[in-house]
């Protein structure tokens, strides 16, 4: 028996280091990539530098992608965490002819491929005579990323009492004072979820934007394009940048989310 | 031990207005009515419960009552004026969930002062009111910021009836709140409700379907079957004076006897050989055909020499304890094989250990009543 054990618990070890060895190793080459000082990639780095993360920093382009990047994301992120409240409430609480549709043709668009719902899009403004440009994008973001977010949301309206709601509502409440006094802060750890899902799935999309930010430019496309031709270890800088910064989004987000949990148990 | 509760007949001397009244009340869910035809006066500051099996439409009828629902057909009018379309933040009614609806990211306090923020009570008179009110329900001052998840279930209650009594309702309408507590307390906080329905004199309307919980707490029980009210009065005309064998087996165990009119005038039996007799106003003098039925707790064991209006022999073949009393199971004779009665005595008149289980039935004619059969 104890042997058996053992044995088990060295096999899931061993794969649990395996899969983290294949998730995480790429990224740390791309990390070490960006600190060799010699413009091309060879392993052993012969010598190290900063000097990429430093031309990086301060290249005037790179700011301005960054800066589309983050715009674009903050406003995917605002206009799906509204659109989704209202329709996982819909999805999930109020009982409507039409909402079996309702709900399959709203998760639908997760399950196109991509670069086909990119194209669709591109076609699509064409066709109305809207020029493109990083706020088309943002615009077709969000028809991949509210189905994500509502889906996120309605997980946790399906996960409270409806008659919450209805007592307030006995208590006096109008239905305004409904939404703020119960609805939103019990929906409140969706909504968080929400919010990161929708800024970090926009952050690192990349077939929509290819075809719908015009003549602007995120980080995954600077950073394909840059590959295609003109590689300098900016690529491999810029790509750990972004994804330290996600991750660190992550992690606050977590906090913040775990601290508010705590305040409320207290 | 009831004799200091209004009895229907006193209460007929001088009829309250009523607060509540249906008229002709029902709700259709699609082809299926939920609730048919109700016609109700509630009277200012009853207790009034509403029992039926699940699926009886009593959650249905009280929806209704709270705003949270609105009838398809019929009236419902508070004071006099219709109130069938009014939401339920206008009406003053407050309903008590069955889940009790506590909200989850509020403390207690903050819970029983809910109603005030909504009104717009400044922080400072809330807080005085809730701390007012936790005093009422009986929970510690200390419990004010306490998170109301971490509140026993006795507790959640009693933040739940604190929440509803801030509201300052007229009636207080309670869905089933006891439904999940145990035993020893629910008769602890069936107790409280009653005092504090006394001390407030506001309106309760309650529902369950534990006839045991309506008993204890009502002036009236209005009992329901498939959307409709069978029957209304105070918990003594329930018991004994039942309007159908529904509500008669509802309320209770009983033995049950099939009899037709017989030459002599009395009650002659059809399924147990012999003739019954059945005091008046409840002996179905109108009647050929009719069950005669006799509570468990009416019938005795007859020794030898003893007597009684009406007598049957049997054999003991099983006995439960019911903790203060004891139920036997008697099989007597009937056409077509046996029949079971059941007999009821308390502790102290049980039958001894070991006696003989060939035994004489006997009840008096004053404790059966007839129901048509």
């Amino acid at each position: 028996m104890a042997i058996t054990h053992k044995r088990r618990d060295a096999a899931i070890w061993g794969w649990t280091l395996f899969v983290l060895v294949v998730v995480y190793l790429p990224i740390a080459c791309g990390a070490l990539a960006s600190f060799n000082k010699s413009r091309y990639f060879g392993f052993p780095v012969k010598q190290y530098s900063t000097d990429w993360w430093g031309k990086t920093v301060d290249s005037i382009e790179i700011g301005m992608i960054v800066k589309t990047s983050i715009s674009v994301a903050l406003l995917v992120t605002v206009f799906s965490v509204v659109i989704a409240t209202f329709g996982a409430l819909a999805f999930a609480r109020y009982d409507w002819k039409g909402r079996r549709l309702y709900q399959k043709l709203i998760l639908l668009p997760i399950f196109f491929p991509q670069p086909v719902l990119g194209l669709a899009m591109l076609l699509g403004f064409n066709a109305v005579g809207i020029q493109t440009s990083w706020m088309t994008a943002v615009f077709a973001h969000m028809v991949w990323i509210v189905p994500v977010v509502t889906l996120v949301i309605a997980i946790q309206v399906y996960g409270f009492d409806p008659s919450l709601e209805e007592a307030a509502f006995d208590l006096g409440c109008s239905r305004l004072q409904v939404l703020r006094e119960v609805t939103l802060p019990l929906l409140w750890p969706g909504i968080w979820s929400g919010m990161l899902f929708a800024f970090l799935l926009s952050w690192s999309n990349f077939p929509l934007s290819l075809y719908t930010t015009g003549a602007d430019s995120t980080i995954p496309e600077w950073l394909y394009a840059k590959m295609v031709a003109g590689y300098t270890p900016m690529v491999p800088a810029l790509g750990t940048m972004a994804t330290l910064g996600a991750a660190a989004l992550l992690l606050a987000g977590g906090l913040v989310g775990m601290l508010v949990r705590r305040r409320a148990t207290a | 031990m009831l004799q200091t509760l209004p009895t229907e007949a006193a209460l007929a001397d001088a009829p309250p207005k009523p607060i509540l009244q249906l008229v002709g009340v029902r709700k259709t869910f699609g082809s299926f009515a939920a609730v048919e035809n109700i016609d109700l006066d509630v009277r200012e500051g009853e207790f009034l419960t509403i029992v039926g099996p699940s699926g009886s439409g009593k959650t249905t009828l009280l929806r209704m009552l709270a705003g949270m629902d609105t009838p398809s057909e019929g009236n419902i009018t508070l004071h006099g004026e219709l109130i069938n379309d009014v939401p339920p933040n206008k009406r003053p009614t407050c309903l008590v969930f069955q889940s009790l609806a506590l909200f989850p990211h509020k403390s207690v306090g903050e819970n029983i002062a809910f109603p005030l923020k909504v009104k717009g009570v400044d922080a400072a008179a809330r807080k005085a009111r809730a701390l007012e009110l936790m005093r009422i329900v009986r929970l510690p001052e200390s419990y004010h910021d306490k998170n109301v998840m971490k509140c026993s279930g006795g507790e959640r209650q009693r933040v739940a009836l604190a929440r509803a009594l801030a509201y300052d309702p007229e009636v207080l309408f309670f869905d089933e709140p006891l439904s999940a507590i145990d035993y020893k307390l629910k008769k602890t906080l069936e107790k409280e409700l009653k005092d504090l329905h006394r001390e407030t004199g506001k309106t309760f309307i309650y529902i369950t379907h534990s006839l045991e919980e309506a008993m204890v707490m009502s002036d009236r029980i209005g009992v329901m079957r498939a959307g409709r009210l069978v029957q209304v009065g105070t918990p003594e005309e329930i018991y004994g004076a039942p309007v159908d064998r529904f509500v008669c087996e509802f309320v209770g165990e009983v033995n049950t006897i099939r009899v037709k009119r017989g030459p002599d005038g009395l009650w002659s039996g059809v399924d147990v050989p012999g003739s019954f007799k059945v005091a008046p106003p409840q002996d179905g003098a109108a009647l050929d055909e009719a069950f005669v039925v006799v509570r468990p707790e009416f019938m005795r064991f007859l020794g030898p020499g003893e007597s009684a209006d009406n007598r049957l022999e049997g054999t003991v073949y099983n006995e439960y304890s019911l903790g203060s009393r004891i139920q036997y199971q008697v099989r007597v004779e009937a056409k077509g094989g046996e029949k079971v009665m059941l007999v009821e005595l308390s502790r102290a008149r049980a039958l001894p250990p070991g006696a003989d289980p060939h035994v004489t039935l006997g009840w008096d004619a004053a404790d059966a009543f007839t129901l048509e059969s």
